[in-house]
């Protein structure tokens, strides 16, 4: 949280992270040249270019997208997906070299404008085995352009975080497009089962990742709440809640994370304004319920960001009966204050 | 099937032609209009946020046009 924008929001985690990304990518690109200069002396320079900066994007973005499942399976992972960013633009960046060299090479000889003659130097849409898969690679690259040029806080609240969110989301139409841009393409040209393999393992690898995090989100919007003679929802026992932290629960359709905190319980919207990160995974910070993704605060008693931000989100009335925590389900205007209960 | 090429490729085209205008008048006049939080922010601030503002220029005009509301 800030109040004006800087280049980059680097802190001493951030750098260590950022200078792990380089010399990763130095490494595999190196790795990468040294193979081919070994298994295939005759490549060329432009060739050995174009394949080591597609391979390295491909990889970069199965590690973007299995980061996310990972992260909600297991909250060890939370420190990278904070800094996914950079790594996202990173990514960007070595699909830009692949498809800039791509075009330099096999479409900038004649005197059609090289762009038109991405789609046009091969006109055989209607086929499946010639497909001009050229296409699909250059819409990718301009989708995760987009993505990566808006990975700044000053497009998410500008854009609003749903517009944002969205745009962001078409990582995975860039992934689908990028998945046929190698099938048709690459393997047009080279059918090795070893290219063919990895691909097949690195689809599956995110398919079940996000299948198995989904059925566990599934898991919390399934518990089953018992409903009062006053409309109030019987929760949970205080005693199940460790403090500091909360517990998620599914009222209406709603999210809603109760927690814990200096002996009293408090309850608000589980979905953080800032990139609607899961505020119930978080914990109290200062005082304040800090998101797990991006350190959003609220104030646990009535869900506003501590002065002078100005994000809110809605909180609910809880009582306390024999131990056990009930809730309100009509949640209140976001931001309005509500008494804690004692516990 | 080359004119569906044509057509699109020429409304990327004007899409980006405009996007860069728009970009230009961003980094020296408009940023601070379209979010008052830039008025402290560095000139490499603006210029790290071209390509996007090139990007996404309609959704920045329409903030830049529409009323101010008060919070």
């Amino acid at each position: 949280m800030g109040l004006d924008y800087t280049l980059v929001l680097w802190n001493k985690h951030k750098k260590t992270y950022d200078k792990i990304i380089g010399f990763g990518m130095l490494l595999y690109l190196l790795v990468f040249i040294i193979l081919t200069l070994v298994l295939n002396p005759e490549t060329t320079a432009e060739t050995m270019i174009i394949r080591a900066f597609g391979s390295l994007a491909v990889l970069m973005l199965h590690i973007i997208l299995i980061i996310g499942p990972l992260s909600r399976l297991n909250p060890q992972f939370l420190p990278i997906l904070y800094n996914r960013r950079h790594l996202g633009v990173s990514m960007f960046l070595a699909a830009l070299v692949h498809g800039v060299f791509s075009i330099i090479q096999f479409h900038t000889l004649g005197n059609v404008n090289p762009i038109y003659a991405v789609f046009t130097s091969n006109m055989d849409y209607g086929s499946l085995t010639n497909f001009p898969f050229q296409v699909l690679g250059f819409l990718a690259l301009l989708i995760l352009f987009f993505m990566a040029s808006t990975s700044h806080d000053f497009f998410l609240k500008n854009l609003s975080p749903k517009i944002w969110k969205g745009l962001h989301m078409m990582v995975y139409l860039a992934y689908a497009l990028i998945i046929m841009h190698v099938f048709l393409g690459a393997f047009q040209q080279e059918t090795s089962p070893f290219t063919i393999g990895i691909m097949v393992i690195g689809f599956m690898l995110i398919t079940s990742l996000h299948l198995i995090s989904a059925l566990k989100e599934s898991k919390i919007d399934g518990l089953k709440s018992e409903k009062a003679d006053d409309g109030w929802l019987k929760v949970c026992g205080a005693d199940e809640i460790p403090n500091d932290r909360a517990k998620i629960f599914t009222v209406g359709k709603e999210r809603v994370a109760i927690f814990k905190y200096d002996g009293k319980l408090s309850a608000i919207h589980n979905v953080c304004k800032h990139q609607g990160g899961p505020l119930g995974e978080g914990k109290i910070v200062d005082g304040c319920i800090t998101c797990p993704w991006h350190g959003y605060q609220y104030l646990p008693q009535n869900g506003q960001s501590p002065p002078p931000f100005t994000e809110k989100v809605v909180t609910y009335g809880l009582r306390l009966d024999e131990g056990m925590i009930y809730i309100n389900p009509d949640g209140f205007e976001e931001g309005t204050e509500v008494e804690p209960v004692k516990c | 099937m080359e004119a569906v090429i044509t057509v699109f490729l020429t409304i990327l085209g004007i899409y980006f032609s405009l996007g860069l205008l728009f970009g230009l008048y961003f980094i020296f006049l408009g940023a601070t209009k379209v979010d008052p939080f830039m008025t402290d922010s560095k000139k490499k601030v603006r210029l790290l946020l071209f390509p996007g503002v090139v990007a996404t220029w309609p959704f920045l005009v329409g903030k830049l046009i529409k009323p101010k509301t008060l919070n």
